[in-house]
């Protein structure tokens, strides 16, 4: 009476939900966002129409990394706080990266090599 | 083989240790020790945890700008082998090494050049602010100086009488 189910395990049930599932694993990193926010808007290519996505993958947050069936939904996903403190966050300093971590232990930029002729 | 910097915490990784994890878009993280993995799966920033030189660099604690840095560094342009500058370059690596060693040494003295009149300081404003702990306030008023008087005590021997030497017969 009242002992412990050797099966049930409230972590593996705490985490199985789809928010916890998405951001541990399905997110871009921020790296990969701020690199893709910094380009010029030229460089961006369009969504692509995908028939798997919500709204066919045309109305994309890329702050948040997510897709919305239409653009009213997108635009209220805008007005919410998370997606305002990612914004904050993506204006801030860049992300670390392998070179900072390279830089930061004494070593000097990479060296490349002359810049072979191109074909 | 290469000798790797961990992406977390900046240490050498050498080879056969450390985890490796490379991300669908090919992008290579390095690990030293499973200290670094669990907290890059725990998303923090390396510019926030202190134990890391990316903190250290940011926060000014260690050396970032030295002609000595240029030595060592990643070549994805191998060199043709040439016998005398591998000489050269062998012969040179010690001497390279006790220069930045000296000057890491020479920077941290200039960041604690401040320290020990911060301290003295900081002793005085203590000392000002808790003399009431070890003097009452009516002696103070006698007697305005921080320093405690010195207390005599006397110390007093007893002569030994010759009565009580059971040895001597």
């Amino acid at each position: 009476m009242g002992g412990k189910c050797p099966h049930r395990n409230v972590k593996k049930r705490r985490y199985s939900h789809k928010t916890a599932r998405r951001t541990k694993f399905e997110l871009k990193g921020d790296d990969m966002v701020y690199a893709q926010l910094n380009k010029p808007d030229q460089e961006r290519p369009p969504l692509p129409v995908d028939e798997d996505l919500p709204g066919m993958g045309q109305y994309y947050c890329l702050h948040c990394d997510r897709y919305f069936a239409n653009i009213t939904v997108r635009d209220e996903h805008f007005k919410t706080k998370r997606h305002k403190k990612r914004i904050k966050q993506m204006m801030g300093p860049a992300p670390h990266t392998q070179l900072d971590a390279d830089l930061a232990s004494g070593m000097g930029m990479p060296d490349n090599g002359p810049k072979l002729m191109s074909m | 083989m290469r000798l790797e910097k961990c992406w977390f915490c900046s240490s050498t990784t050498y080879p056969g240790h450390g985890i490796q994890f490379v991300r669908n878009d090919a992008k290579i993280f390095r690990f030293c020790r499973s200290k670094c993995h669990k907290n890059f799966k725990m998303k923090r920033n390396p510019r926030k945890v202190k134990w890391t030189k990316a903190y250290r660099r940011v926060h000014g604690k260690d050396m970032t700008q030295d002609s000595t840095f240029e030595f060592e560094r990643k070549r994805n342009r191998p060199e043709r082998y040439d016998r005398n500058l591998a000489e050269n370059v062998l012969k040179a690596i010690p001497k390279i090494d006790k220069i930045r060693v000296a000057r890491e040494e020479k920077h941290h003295k200039n960041r604690m050049k401040g320290k020990k009149q911060k301290l003295h300081m900081e002793a005085v404003r203590e000392l000002e602010q808790g003399i009431s702990l070890v003097k009452a306030p009516s002696v103070l008023q006698k007697d305005p100086f921080l320093t405690l008087p010195k207390i005599k005590v006397g110390v007093s021997q007893q002569q030994q009488s010759e009565e009580n030497h059971p040895m001597e017969e």
